[in-house]
């Protein structure tokens, strides 16, 4: 009873804390108009409606933002995936020179944020005639995703036993199969982990879908929401609230299965 | 006579290889993000506004915004509201871990719901929390007056002091879940013996933590703040949206106020100073990142 | 002006409401033919405007853009982005020199790179000679004191105007609305005593808090700037204004210093306050949402202070076309299309009035007067001053707009206590930095 109640309890508080907002927006999404603009008790609907989710989907393109975000979010987790694979491989198993000053760069990657960094990156899409390209984002998002994933994937991979590329190496084994035969099927742990981390904050990015697409077409679901949803003082409360919904559970579809995986990655890229 | 190694075997060599490996990588950061980067760094240095590349001043614009009392306080409550949510992610998160990492009922599903702050588009559940912390229709009042614990609505964004912890709160609402799950990992990882071993010994279970968990949590604590340190003090989204930087410009930071003078203002050689403006501390936190990665 | 084939148009069609036959069937090549602006062959062109406040707005405009498209066979492609993200789309296509070929923007936006823009003066002077001349805001806000031409095309502001509930205000003691600020601190101080406290925004709201602030401000005779840009807040006359604003702080509801510009709005609409300032969007909402309640809401120019004279402070619009374009005439018979009648009489009478055009012909529409709640926002724009008023306008007066100057200094008085001359000194202070670095 003493372990249900050191378990229960705090864990019931943290879900309060955590989950509360969505609980609102749930139960915002399926209040009518009217009823919003009573602002009444915010946790009771006194009349249940599906019309702010098919409103929804029947008057904005919610399905197009939703399978663009789809697209952007998975290939720029693959993208970035493999490129961060390869890269922490050549940098900690091959260790040639320079890959210390190479570690130590990454982290500078970060050190002019978005908010300003659209500037003279927009000058380079342009140039590049990447302009309202949607499949332009896929590598943009690579230049904030790569970094950490590479600095994931090093500490995972540094932690795999020599020993294991010595056998293979006295079979005759060239580096590269090395790389993908013997190395990468235990580094999935640590992929997945790094595909999750990717494939949330593209999920998530707003600022780049914002100034780098301009049709309609082009649009993410943060983008298309607020850019539809949002007209003036007016906010469509509800819709807002059913889309941020939905565009969540992706993410949660696809965290529940790999949770495991997740932690077992991070697991691995600490051991010391 | 010494055959000389074929191409395969010398593309396979691990410096040749290296090289070739990371040769995406490099596409990427120097095309994408080191130029850009060098770029805004430039622009710094000059008083270059929209559309007018300006001309090159030195460190003229950072002598201005030093100078700026609202760059000043942007500045100070940039590194307070980091300092606090970090701290709070991080005692929350590890407290948080430490129960998930036991074996309970709904473990699982427990560890996924969790994530939900994390996973949830910033623009959207910043509108979300814009509602919860207004000041006439909060939800969080309204439970709080059910529960009798207050009596009249909480004016959270309304007073400078009340609108920064309330970003401060937010934010750790938001990253908890990322502290939360690294924690997770890093308990997973240390062996069971050295706990059994400590019981034998006589060790209660805040020794045990004293002595044993936190400082093998320290590579992964090590890790996480830095990291998460450096997207908080570049927070943009949240604090837009939620406070737009007020109520009189008491929840500035580097970010919002950087915007604010290059894109409303078009200022975009003072702009750029302000973004860059805390690079030193970002160095700092990259130093303590590396130095934990180095093999040992 | 008047227009007797327009209004006979509009007056016979309904109250100008679901007119789409009718307009249809005026003959739109008339107008094109005597239209000075050529469309270059081949042309194609791209708008990026701000999302429509109302839906009626956004529709007939999309009508009016595809008539557009078949009479001079010139397509258009609309983007449509939240009212705030047009102005970083905007810059970034002014820096990199690429983007759309006209954006529909706001206040001193043009005026932050004036030199990347086209020249105006010919559709200005052409449009004005049609519709009976311009507000003197269209000059302020598009007329470029620096580099001496018009950067910009004057489209409208969407208005100002106090919108308030008249059982309340009975109750207070007043059957109409006071004319002037004192009757109006009155009246918010029989409210606040019945339990219907006002509420105006303080926080950093874009629209609201500077409406309300700005006009405040203006009618003590209070201003940012003189004519050579020298700073003139601090002053007897701004010290009134705040100590105004400090008494009426006292009649409203808690939390305006949190509030966004959505946050008067919901109040509004749940009863919670009685008075506030708005653009159409607040009152037009309680027609679907409370029709019952409906004719309690009013709405009321903004009353004039001690200057006796009004000081209305609105958003403005206007259109604004890159050098980059490869089609400036098409661009400019573009607009010319969409802001001449019958189109631009359409537009205006379905969104009931949101966007006040900037023309002074516009204001004879039957629209204005077919409410009484409506007429006020017609008159938005012949009582209003500009941001940056009395300086010149330009880049200084867009930065301390977009840096809620005035809001803070106001914010500072009736939230932080502070006194009024330090509040005053601070934003003196503030303004200098800005005024020195335009």
């Amino acid at each position: 009873m003493n372990r249900k109640l050191r378990i229960y309890v705090p864990l019931a508080l943290y879900g309060i804390f955590l989950m509360l907002p969505f609980v609102w927006m749930l139960i915002t999404a399926f209040k009518s108009d009217q009823e919003l603009s009573q602002g009444l008790n915010p946790f009771w609907i006194s009349h249940f409606t599906f019309s702010q989710f098919s409103d929804l989907l029947t008057q904005t393109a919610y399905a197009q933002w939703f399978a663009n975000t789809l697209f952007v979010s998975i290939s720029a987790t693959v993208l970035s995936v493999f490129v961060s694979y390869i890269t922490a491989y050549a940098i900690i198993r091959l260790r040639f020179p320079g890959s210390e000053v190479v570690s130590t760069a990454i982290f500078l990657a970060y050190i002019v944020p978005p908010a300003i960094l659209f500037i003279p990156l927009a000058s380079v899409i342009i140039q590049l005639h990447w302009f309202d390209k949607l499949w332009a984002l896929v590598p943009i998002y690579a230049t904030f995703l790569v970094p950490f994933c590479t600095w994931l994937l090093i500490g995972f991979l540094k932690n795999i036993p020599r020993e294991l590329e010595e056998a293979a190496r006295v079979d005759g084994a060239s580096n590269l199969a090395i790389l993908w035969r013997i190395i990468f099927p235990i580094a999935v742990p640590g992929l997945i982990s790094a595909a999750i981390f990717s494939f949330t904050l593209s999920w998530n990015e707003y600022l780049y879908a914002l100034v780098f697409m301009s049709s309609s077409v082009n649009k993410t679901v943060s983008v298309g929401m607020t850019s539809e949803l949002i007209r003036g003082d007016t906010f469509q409360w509800g819709q807002l609230m059913a889309g941020a919904l939905i565009g969540v559970l992706p993410a949660i579809l696809v965290y529940f299965f790999f949770v495991e995986y997740y932690v077992a990655g991070l697991a691995g890229s600490v051991k010391e | 006579m010494i055959r000389r190694p074929s191409l395969a075997v010398r593309l396979d060599s691990p410096r040749v290889l290296g090289y070739l490996l990371i040769v995406p990588a490099a596409i990427i950061l120097l095309g994408l993000l080191a130029y850009p980067l060098l770029l805004g760094i430039w622009l710094s240095l000059t008083s270059a506004t929209i559309g007018n590349p300006g001309q090159f001043v030195g460190l003229q614009n950072y002598a201005t915004i030093f100078a700026d009392p609202i760059f000043r306080g942007a500045a100070w409550y940039s590194v307070f509201y980091t300092i606090c949510a970090e701290g709070g992610k991080l005692v929350l998160g590890l407290s948080l871990a430490l129960l998930l990492n036991q074996r309970f009922r709904g473990y699982r599903i427990s560890r996924a719901l969790m994530l939900l702050p994390w996973v949830a588009p910033t623009v959207l559940s910043a509108l979300a929390w814009l509602w919860l912390l207004d000041p006439q229709f909060s939800a969080v009042s309204w439970l709080l007056i059910r529960l009798h614990l207050i009596h009249s609505n909480i004016d959270f964004l309304g007073h400078p002091w009340s609108a920064r912890m309330s970003l401060i709160v937010v934010n750790i609402w938001r990253g908890l879940p990322y502290f939360a799950i690294g924690y997770l990992a890093g308990l997973q990882s240390i062996s069971k013996d050295l706990y059994e071993a400590a019981a034998i010994d006589g060790a209660d279970g805040w020794q045990a933590f004293r002595r044993i968990t936190w400082p093998l949590l320290m590579p992964i604590t090590t890790i996480l703040v830095a990291f998460s340190s450096i997207f908080t003090l570049t927070d943009f989204q949240l604090i837009w949206t939620i406070t737009h930087g007020g109520p009189t410009d008491a929840t500035q930071v580097f970010t919002t106020l950087a915007y604010q003078r290059a894109i409303s203002g078009g200022q975009l050689g003072e702009g750029a100073a302000i973004a860059v403006s805390p690079i030193v501390i970002m160095i700092v936190l990259a130093f303590f990142v590396v130095r934990s990665v180095r093999e040992k | 002006m008047k227009h007797p084939d327009r209004r006979d148009f509009l007056l016979s069609s309904a109250a100008g409401l679901g007119a789409a036959t009718l307009a249809g069937s005026l003959p739109v090549a008339a107008f094109a033919a005597d239209s000075p602006f050529k469309p270059e062959k081949g042309a194609s062109l791209q708008l990026l405007r701000w999302t429509a406040f109302v839906k009626s707005d956004e529709t007939i405009w999309d009508e009016n853009t595809k008539k557009f498209t078949a009479a001079t066979g010139v397509p258009v492609t609309i983007q449509n982005l939240t009212w705030n993200d047009v102005t970083p789309k905007a810059a970034l296509a002014a820096q990199v020199g690429s983007g759309p070929d006209i954006v529909m923007g706001w206040n001193d936006d043009p005026f932050v790179y004036p030199d990347k823009l086209i020249d105006m003066t010919d559709l200005v002077d052409f449009m004005g000679k049609a519709h009976g001349g311009w507000y003197d805001n269209a000059r302020s806000y598009c007329y470029d004191q620096d580099v001496k031409r018009w950067v910009s095309f004057p489209i409208g502001c969407t208005g100002n105007a106090v919108n308030y509930r008249k059982g309340w205000a009975k109750e207070a003691g007043f059957t109409e609305f006071p004319k002037d600020l004192d009757g109006m601190l009155k009246l918010a101080r029989g409210l606040k005593k019945n339990g219907h406290p006002t509420g105006f925004a303080l926080g950093h709201a874009v629209g609201d808090a500077n409406s309300w602030t700005h006009w405040i401000l203006w009618g003590f005779g209070g201003k940012q700037a003189n004519p050579d840009n020298s700073i003139a807040i601090n002053s007897t006359e701004t010290n009134n204004a705040l100590d105004y604003a400090r008494q009426l702080y006292e009649t409203m509801i808690d939390g305006v210093a949190g509030w966004d510009d959505s946050s008067n709005n919901k109040a509004f609409a749940a009863g919670l306050i009685g008075m506030t300032m708005n653009g159409i969007s607040i009152w037009y909402a309680e027609k679907t949402a409370d029709p019952a309640l409906f004719p309690d809401f009013a709405n009321a120019t903004p009353p004039y202070g001690p200057v006796k004279t009004h000081t209305i402070s609105n958003n403005f619009t206007s259109a604004y076309v890159f050098k980059y374009s490869k089609y400036p005439n098409a661009a400019k018979e573009y607009l010319r299309f969409m802001l001449d009648s019958p189109q631009a009489d359409r537009w205006v009478t379905e969104m009931l009035g949101y966007v006040t055009p900037a023309l002074k012909g516009y204001s004879d529409l039957p629209i204005w007067t077919s409410n009484p709640n409506i007429t006020p926002y017609r008159d938005a724009l012949a009582g209003a001053r500009y941001d940056g008023f009395n300086g010149k306008p330009g880049k200084a007066a867009a930065q301390a707009l977009d840096e809620f100057v005035l809001v803070d200094m106001f914010a500072d008085v009736c939230v932080n206590k502070m006194a009024a001359k330090d509040a005053m000194r601070k934003a003196e202070a503030k303004l200098a930095a800005i005024y020195k670095r335009a």
